[in-house]
């Protein structure tokens, strides 16, 4: 069940990656991200596909967990690179349906937005899969915390966050359950029209339990004597160490191999 | 600091004047400024005290837990934790970190995603440092027995083990109060049972303990019971006093322990026992009257010993008249996981080991193994399990949610396999899921109830009308609550609108997953009450519970699963006669077939094989005093 949706799961593991300072893993994912929007060719998502593969074999983390953590981000894949289909013209035109044109370069456009939005997320999930939540927001707050003077609430952008990662995996657990209720209710059968209506009656009664949740966490964090970011400590304090030195040389190395690959191809 | 006043209250302890654990003078609170939830209450409980907040609902029990915490602030009078008033803004922190509270819902109370991030989280807001906060871990997981659980994922735990890790989250600010609120009401029976010994060790080593409980097995337990009535105190005293007070306790909707109904039952065969709330003293003193009453002679007490199984009769008739199966489960078997994981997963298994002891097994391999039991026509059918062992499953496969890997489910004669065999089953068999409250979605009730008849197809009259009648049936009116908003019912009425909203899809198998769980005595009853009626209507009832009271007094049959399979299976006296080991299945006896054979130990014999009820075990003492006098 847990496995329908686990995208912000955490894989527990000592690997060398979960063991990088997680703000480490979120600037290097950062900086990821946007080396590979400058891939612009095949060869480019080659580099980064070599690079990503070599990151989930040092993590340990097999391929069918990888793979079960960007299911449910597939959708946003498909819908970019459908949009691609169409929006993007070059070449010969191959389908024309009505309004809609098909071309060549629509088709390759498709293929190639699809493959590099499905590697940009594999390397993001990564820092979810390897990272505990409360690291994260350990992360998210202590680089954010520079921007405190100007009043950017640091602290409490990371324990939202945190929250919202932690219960992910519960609230896909009920929804789950409230799918299962509203089907053997005959739900979603059929017509468009009873699809449709399945919608309010699995989101409103979802909705219902995010705030029936959310009274009952802020009165309990209250009572573990939750008072704001002001002299808290960690279990697991940051610490960057020779092993974040390590992953920076590994991110140059491949920054430098894709620049050079993008600039020979 | 939390140091400094624990040896002062040492000290005061030597000086004779204990200084209370918790004081409240006069508390007076509302939350709308209306209808006052606490209403001048004065209670002191003393270090290391075992106390239990009794009420029924809107009795003020769990209002008054939040103002131990400084959670709420009193409107009148003072609440002082360890000498500290919780109206003092400076005294809010050091009084949390010395007074612990525990919620009753698990999945409400955990932060991190792991479990060691979760305990951690309490010493990290008192700014205590790096290695002190892991060696507190360390010893708060020992304590509440998970030790090498740290690296775990919080989510994947059961009920019971998420509210041990709730407990060891506090244990690691090292309070020296425990407030837990309703904290067992959601747990399986294994789970209550070791959260109560793990409370009791706590107390031994000196944790003051306030329990808020609707529950008089638990309340029992404790070393002084408090009894709150719309927000004042109207008993306190040792659970002997207090929860022989019949008449007190139905005013709340309590039902007294099952040894002090059994001393009233008695009373009316005639015979005499001072009521006791410990079980093993019940016992004793019943078994000294039979034999006070042998010595007396007394002819009048010559009743008949006749009151064998058919008392139970009038509740599940339809047991009788095995017409046909309606379902039935051949040989089914089911997984979670395909071929290869169920591998992978049996060699993980091998090498952490069995974790059973404390719960199901997250990485049980089988959900079902080799499940076949049938469900006949009218009949009402118990089935009992501990969490993780298949229920869930089971009630997935009856409504053709998931289709079973091996054996068949035939639902009235067709297969459910298939796309029209899980039409079929679906229309027939009518499934309410655990907390069904939780799914109501529609702007009225009434179009929450006529959800299920829409999507059958029915027409828009039609659909109405139908949830009309589904709503009387489940004893609400239509007329009255139909264009209300679900969610502005209470807690019971919810939940029966839920069940309309199945029954309104008429089905000929209603099934139950949990039916009462979290639901307070009185409602309770309510809510058992109407599914006999709807048996006696002729639906045909699968309940899924591990309340075995509630199977014994209720269903005609019971199915017993343990670890996925079927563990026993027969009548209510077969299952509790004790050819079934329902401690292997992490299920109790019920507490009159406990009391039963407490009194046989002592020497009384008792004819029946079960006992179900506390009238037909006084009758069988009542009997076995006509025996004696015969003799």
């Amino acid at each position: 069940m847990g496995t329908i949706f686990s995208f912000g799961s955490y894989y527990p593991g000592t690997s060398l990656v979960h063991r990088l300072d997680p703000r480490t893993k979120l600037l290097g994912g950062l900086a990821f991200i946007v080396l590979v929007l400058t891939a612009h060719d095949w060869a480019g998502l080659a580099v980064v596909l070599a690079f990503v593969g070599v990151l989930y074999a040092l993590a340990r983390i097999p391929l069918h967990e990888a793979l079960a953590s960007l299911a449910p981000l597939m959708a946003i894949v498909v819908l970019a690179s459908v949009l691609n289909l169409f929006v993007v013209q070059g070449g010969d035109v191959l389908l024309r349906l009505g309004p809609l044109v098909v071309s060549e370069g629509g088709v390759w456009s498709c293929c190639f937005v699809a493959a590099r939005l499905a590697l940009m997320m594999a390397g993001m999930s990564l820092v979810t899969l390897t990272t505990q939540t409360l690291d994260l927001t350990e992360a998210l707050e202590r680089l954010l915390a520079p921007l405190a003077r100007f009043g950017v609430p640091a602290h409490e952008i990371g324990m939202i966050m945190g929250i919202a990662l932690r219960f992910m995996p519960q609230f896909a657990s009920e929804l789950v359950n409230i799918y299962r209720a509203q089907v053997s209710r005959g739900a979603g059968r059929g017509s468009a029209l009873a699809r449709a209506r399945m919608l309010p009656a699995l989101m409103v009664p979802l909705f219902t339990s995010v705030f029936r949740h959310a009274e009952t966490l802020a009165c309990a964090m209250d009572a573990r004597c939750y008072h704001g970011g002001a002299g808290r400590t960690r279990l697991h304090p940051l610490r960057f160490s020779a092993l974040d030195v390590a992953a920076l040389v590994l991110l140059v190395v491949f920054a430098v191999c894709l620049i050079t690959v993008n600039v020979v191809f | 600091m939390p140091a400094s006043s624990a040896s002062r209250g040492a000290d005061g302890a030597s000086g004779g004047a204990v200084q209370p654990a918790i004081a409240c003078h006069g508390v007076s609170f509302s939350h709308d400024g209306v209808t006052r939830a606490l209403d001048g209450v004065d209670l002191t409980i003393a270090p290391g005290e075992f106390v239990c907040l009794l009420g029924g609902n809107g009795s003020g029990k769990s209002t008054l837990a939040r103002h131990l915490n400084a959670l709420l602030v009193p409107d009148e009078g003072v609440v002082e934790i360890e000498g500290r008033d919780t109206a003092r803004p400076e005294n809010v922190l050091p009084i949390r970190a010395c007074t612990g509270m525990v919620f009753q819902n698990p999945d409400d109370q955990l932060v991190a995603s792991l479990i060691e991030g979760d305990i951690a989280f309490g010493p990290e807001n008192l700014g205590i440092e790096s290695t002190e906060i892991a060696a507190r871990v360390e010893a708060a997981l020992r304590e509440v027995g998970l030790q090498g659980f740290g690296a775990r994922e919080v989510h994947a735990l059961s009920g019971g083990q998420k509210q041990r890790v709730a407990i060891a989250g506090i244990l690691a600010m090292r309070p020296r109060i425990l407030v837990l609120d309703e904290a067992t009401s959601m747990l399986d029976p294994r789970g209550r049972r070791g959260l109560m010994r793990l409370l009791h060790e706590l107390n031994e080593g000196g944790m003051t303990i306030v329990m808020i409980t609707h529950l008089m097995d638990e309340a029992a337990e404790a070393s002084r019971v408090v009894l709150l009535e719309r927000g004042r105190i109207v008993a306190d005293g040792a659970p002997g006093d207090v929860l022989t007070r019949t008449e007190l306790l139905a005013r709340q909707h309590l039902e007294p322990p099952c040894s002090v109904r059994l001393a009233a039952a008695l009373a009316q065969e005639g015979i005499e026992v001072a009521p006791y709330v410990d079980e093993g003293e019940a016992a004793v003193s019943i078994a000294a009257a039979v034999r006070r009453m042998h010595r007396s002679q007394d002819g009048g007490l010559r009743l008949s010993r006749a009151c064998s199984a058919t008392h139970r009769g009038a509740a599940c008739a339809a047991t009788a008249h095995k017409t046909r199966a309606l379902l039935s489960f051949d040989h089914v078997f089911y997984s979670y996981l395909d071929r290869a994981r169920r591998r992978r997963h049996e060699r993980r298994r091998a090498k952490v080991g069995d974790d059973r002891a404390w719960g199901a097994s997250p990485d049980a391999v089988w959900a079902l193994a080799d499940v076949s039991f049938e469900v006949y026509a009218g009949e009402f059918l118990g089935i009992a399990g501990h969490t993780g062992s298949g229920k869930s499953t089971l009630i997935q496969l009856m409504n053709a949610l998931i289709a079973p890997e091996q054996g068949c489910v035939i639902v009235d004669g067709v297969a459910s396999a298939g796309r029209t065999g899980a039409e079929h089953a679906r229309q027939l068999v009518g499934v309410v899921f655990q907390y069904p409250e939780h799914q109501l979605f529609a702007p009225t009730v009434l179009e929450d109830v006529a959800f299920g008849p829409r999507n059958l197809g029915c027409t828009d009259a039609e659909a109405r009308e139908r949830a009309r009648r589904a709503l009387e049936r489940v004893g609400l009116d239509a007329a009255h609550i139909g264009d209300v908003s679900p969610f502005e019912l209470s807690g019971g009425q919810q939940r029966r609108a839920a069940i309309a909203g199945v029954i309104a899809m008429e089905p000929r198998v209603l099934v139950l997953d949990e039916p009462t769980a979290g639901l307070d005595p009185a409602s309770r009853r309510e809510l058992l009450g109407l599914l006999d009626e709807l048996n006696r209507a002729g639906t045909t009832i699968v309940m899924v519970s591990h309340v075995m009271e509630d199977l014994a007094a209720h269903c005609g049959r019971i199915v017993v699963l343990r670890e996925g399979t079927v563990a026993c299976a027969g009548t209510p006296d077969d299952i509790f006669s004790g050819a079934c080991d329902l401690a292997a299945s992490g299920l109790d006896i019920p507490a009159t077939e406990r009391l039963a054979r407490r009194i046989a130990e002592q020497g009384v014999s008792l004819a029946q094989r079960a006992y179900l009820d506390e009238q037909s075990l006084a009758r069988g003492i009542a009997a076995a005093c006509g025996a004696g006098g015969d003799a």
